[in-house]
């Protein structure tokens, strides 16, 4: 693997992170952090929808007509995510995570990070790095949605994957944990200490 | 080629829509049958716990085929009845039919328009009964069963589920068990001149046997619950009274 490559691969996941660098995609973000389960299952679908696009965004690069290049790129965003919610659906295993996702799973389709990077990198670039730039803005997606999800879990349920890990050391729930704005301000505090130790993302005035 | 001429964008977007619209149909008419079968397998859950056959989480972990089988073992009668409490209907045991969420939207349709309604009742054979409520809430329809004791005045348990409403104030009708605690030993009572059964804003006077405290921070979808429950209680009243024909 060249250098080209491991900086496609790595720089959305910590320098330019979708979320705590680019500050795209915070909708979400707060709305399916409440519970690991629902933040994993979400994170995944984003890593499937963000990769797949990108793929066939790349690969119809050259025929697409730039004037209605937007509306072609929401057509396979929408397809992509209809196809993830039918496959959700479909499992036993996942329907009732589908059905807790409810409307965040088609919303993927208005996240700002998968037409993103379609209009910044797939219709520029060949499509194995295509592939490689959308799975990995998803992973860096999914890796803030983690994060946040382990902590407010923890703290505001007590549990970790709804098994029982404070609760039963008898802790109170903290209610401000389950509800969006705690969200917000948990992903200021992450974005806080990637600044701290990436000091080149601080700006200078 | 030329990319940007409009013949080319018109037919190439014709043709982009054709084929997704194509592949979409295609994944959604094979997947369909597997989709139906986890909503049966849902309802059928969301009936059993609230006939206190075991929590819905409980349900969950032990799969679809598990569900399917306790309730066909269970079930006594699925039968549907008319505004006159006649059985107009039977929808089987042995494929364990139920009626889903879009059968239950059609026939709140019927009941309010005042046309012939055939409503469902799940009779096990424990002696409780299971009717069904559908209503409008704050942000989309809820929905939901009422679990009644053999003299089909007590309520035994309840469930209920939710389209979109918010999640921790009006999605507690689904998610907190508290709320649905609180029905159990209540009753349905025709002579209460107000309502048969409330829920109420602000506290049930205490002692009041058709009453439960609503769920504060979500009058709307409190007051959307009580008015489906009184709807449907209603339209089940002389079902669920011609047992005791005193009243």
């Amino acid at each position: 693997m060249n250098a080209k490559m491991k900086e496609t691969i790595l720089n959305p996941i910590l320098k330019g992170n979708p979320i705590t660098v680019l500050v795209l995609g915070i909708c979400s973000s707060l709305a399916v952090t409440v519970e690991l389960k629902g933040a994993l299952v979400m994170a995944l679908s984003v890593i499937v929808v963000t990769g797949m696009s990108s793929l066939i965004c790349s690969l119809l690069r050259k025929t697409i007509p730039n004037r209605v290049r937007i509306i072609i790129q929401l057509v396979v965003v929408a397809m992509m995510v209809i196809l993830v919610d039918q496959v959700l659906k479909s499992f036993e295993g996942t329907y009732p995570l589908d059905k807790q996702l409810s409307v965040y799973i088609g919303l993927i389709i208005t996240n700002c990070i998968v037409m993103g990077r379609i209009e910044a990198f797939a219709l520029g670039n060949k499509p194995i790095p295509s592939l490689l730039d959308g799975l990995a803005n998803g992973v860096g997606y999914g890796l803030i949605l983690i994060i946040v999800a382990f902590f407010r879990e923890l703290f505001g349920s007590g549990t970790l994957f709804g098994l029982p890990v404070l609760s039963a050391l008898g802790y109170t729930n903290n209610g401000l944990m389950i509800l969006p704005p705690m969200a917000l301000i948990l992903i200021g505090c992450i974005i806080w200490v990637q600044r701290s130790i990436q000091k080149d993302l601080q700006e200078n005035y | 080629m030329n990319t940007n001429s409009n013949v080319y964008t018109v037919i190439y977007t014709t043709v982009v829509c054709v084929l997704v619209a194509a592949l979409l149909a295609l994944v959604s008419s094979s997947l369909k049958p597997k989709q139906d079968a986890n909503e049966k397998a849902e309802t059928i859950s969301q009936i059993l716990t609230a006939a206190q056959f075991g929590e819905k989480s409980e349900w969950q972990a032990k799969g679809n085929a598990a569900v399917l089988d306790f309730y066909k073992q269970n079930v006594a009668e699925a039968v549907l009845i008319d505004a006159s409490g006649n059985k107009v209907g039977d929808l089987g045991t042995a494929d364990a039919t139920v009626y889903g969420k879009s059968e239950l939207k059609a026939q709140n349709y019927n009941i309010k328009d005042g046309s012939a309604a055939k409503l469902p009742v799940y009779i096990f054979k424990n002696g409780v009964s299971v009717i069904p409520v559908y209503g409008a809430g704050l942000w989309g329809p809820v929905w939901g069963y009422l679990a009644l004791g053999s003299d089909l005045k007590t309520i035994a348990g309840a469930y209920f589920d939710h389209e979109s409403e918010t999640p921790g104030l009006g999605g507690k009708i689904k998610d907190d068990p508290s709320f649905r605690a609180q029905f159990k030993g209540k009753s349905i009572d025709f002579n209460d001149p107000k309502a048969a059964f409330s829920i109420v804003k602000g506290g049930a006077p205490a002692g009041k046997a058709n009453a439960i405290d609503a769920i504060s921070g979500a009058t709307m979808t409190s007051k959307g619950l009580d008015e489906a429950i009184n709807v449907w209680i209603e339209a089940y009243k002389s079902y669920l009274t011609k047992n005791n024909p005193e009243e």
